[in-house]
């Protein structure tokens, strides 16, 4: 009988294991592979072995490093800002009031619709010329000396890219931490008033503790996430060059396929590194 | 005094909760109203909110395939989208039910795999995945699409219809293993059943995900009449449709279907099933 149950549980877990490992961990490392190769643009022609020269062409590019700054750059803004927004509005509607069912369907929105509709919609907003965001900033509140190219400038186009990465991704941190919120027992709560704790006191004492698992998932996740983002930045701004979108136009505009696997394989190597960093130093799993 | 404060409260939160709406809102409204602006009155300085003289002129542009092909893109993405749910749904009911209910050896490291996988994807896997499916002669198919989202899907519908999987209690199904049924059957006639809201859940967040996807779609398909929305609408950027409101409607077009099917899942995903509900 266990024999038997064994038996099936391994064939019904066979078409995600061969799924997994022949479209996930075989193109990781058919990715090593294809590093260490010449990729001719052709795929049916051979592709020739040069080691690690893309690796060292690449470690040695001052463009990739500067895609690695603005990465950088990029993931540590938007993990703060979407954890702290999340954070802040799960704290907020945290209480029963009339019509919370809607306010929360409406605050998952940005994370629900397709991103190409989501980025029209900002580049709208954000139009240098006739745009609401500078008539509002510049004109209405005399916030900025003049109108920006938000969008297309290089220069202000990392400030929109990370508000719209925020404005998109804060609902899950809101729909994360809300749930744990409401885990709480709230008689630690009124221990805690019994005890004369003031508002922070409770906060910083019964609810952060509670949330520190959340947290910590919502961290990892959203800078793992974040780090190789593709399409959020591209659509809204290509001139906001992250690692993915320098992989993209390396591999798929260039067709530089090597060089594009090097990145990816770096990209990757980093990415297991923060995940077992992470999960080892900081979650203490 | 306690009541002033009281009613002070009550206004710094509606304060409060004005501000994240407005913050939410403020790109859909804009959005929405302009769609309806005709093309004078999109690029006027300063600009306004609701349209002077609305028309559905952007609407008809859009859905009219004589100048611009949105219904073929949006079929191409029901097709796929269909397809790549019901195909991932199907796979991780299996695959769940046996994380859940059936044991054996390696189960514990298969799963952390999964997991494991939930933290990869999208750019980290695109150059090999491009250079495999043209391998395979998949290049500019449907079915290319289909199995990448097939996969991009499958940990997150694992974990959760495991996690829905669990909270069937166990006496149901031994006494149906008692009477006589076989695990298949347990499966078949009381797990599928009782866990139709989740299923159907799952297959609507599969759904959106491929509905949404933009990175893969952009690389595999290289024909126009393959084309799925999100590269449809790419394309009209750069081309003769380029007018905003035309932009709009197009985008609050393929917005709406899966904003619909989220918020009537919206309840199931909140209770309970929150880890991993939703990648992105």
């Amino acid at each position: 009988m266990k024999r038997k149950e064994a038996i099936l549980g391994y064939w019904l877990i066979l078409p995600t294991v061969l799924l997994i490992v022949g479209l996930i961990f075989y193109p990781i490392c058919y990715n090593l592979w294809l590093s260490l190769h010449k990729v001719n643009m052709n795929p049916f022609k051979p592709n020739t072995f040069i080691g690690l020269g893309h690796y060292k062409k690449v470690l040695t590019d001052l463009d990739f490093w500067m895609s690695f700054k603005t990465s950088i750059i990029f993931t540590v803004a938007t993990v703060l800002g979407t954890t702290l927004l999340g954070l802040g509005v799960a704290l907020l509607l945290n209480r029963e009031f009339k019509g919370r069912a809607i306010v929360r369907g409406i605050i998952l929105l940005p994370y629900v619709a397709p991103v190409i509709s989501l980025v029209f919609g900002w580049k709208y907003l954000f139009h240098p010329v006739f745009g609401m965001a500078n008539y509002v900033l510049v004109d209405l509140l005399h916030l900025l000396p003049k109108h920006l190219n938000w969008v297309e400038s290089p220069q202000f186009a990392i400030y929109a890219v990370i508000l719209f990465n925020i404005w998109r991704n804060f609902p899950f941190a809101f729909l994360m931490i809300l749930a744990e919120l409401q885990t709480i027992p709230v008689t630690l709560y009124e221990a805690a008033e019994v005890d004369g704790a003031t508002a922070w006191d409770k906060f910083r004492h019964i609810t952060l503790p509670e949330l520190r698992y959340v947290l910590g998932a919502l961290v990892i996740l959203r800078t793992i996430w974040n780090f190789y983002k593709f399409d959020e930045i591209y659509l809204l701004s290509p001139s906001v060059e992250t690692v993915p979108v320098y992989v993209y136009e390396k591999a798929f505009s260039n067709f530089n396929f090597g060089e594009g696997a090097a990145i990816t394989t770096i990209l990757f190597i980093f990415v297991l590194s923060f995940i077992l960093y992470y999960v080892r130093k900081v979650l203490k799993w | 005094m306690v009541k002033r404060n009281v009613i002070g409260r009550k206004i710094g939160f509606a304060v409060l909760l004005f501000m994240v709406l407005a913050f939410v809102l403020i790109p859909f409204i804009m959005m929405i109203t302009s769609s309806f602006k005709p093309p004078a009155e999109q690029t006027l300085f300063p600009p306004k909110v609701l349209p002077k003289k609305p028309t559905l002129e952007h609407y008809k542009g859009v859905l009219n395939p004589n100048v611009f092909p949105f219904l073929n893109y949006f079929k191409n993405s029901l097709i796929i989208a269909l397809i790549s749910a019901g195909i991932g749904v199907l796979i991780a009911i299996f695959g769940s039910y046996s994380f859940a209910r059936l044991e054996y050896k390696g189960r514990g490291i298969i799963q952390r795999g999964v997991l494991l996988v939930y933290m990869f994807g999208g750019v980290l896997l695109v150059v090999p995945l491009f250079q495999i499916i043209t391998k395979l002669g998949l290049f500019n198919t449907r079915a290319a699409l289909i199995i990448t989202y097939v996969v991009q899907t499958l940990p997150v519908s694992l974990y959760m219809l495991g996690n829905y999987f669990r909270t069937i209690p166990e006496a149901i199904e031994e006494a149906a293993l008692i009477d006589g049924c076989n695990r298949l059957e347990v499966i078949y006639k009381i797990v599928l059943p009782l866990s139709a809201p989740a299923i159907v859940s799952v297959f609507i967040y599969a759904f959106m995900i491929s509905w949404n996807e933009y990175l893969f779609a952009s690389v595999f398909i290289n024909s126009e009449a393959l084309r799925t929305l999100p590269i449809g609408l790419s394309q009209l950027f750069y081309t003769q449709h380029y007018i905003w409101g035309r932009m709009m409607a197009a985008s609050l077009l393929t917005a709406i279907p899966v904003i619909v099917l989220f918020l009537s899942i919206e309840r199931f995903i909140t209770g309970g099933l929150t880890f991993g509900g939703v990648k992105g």
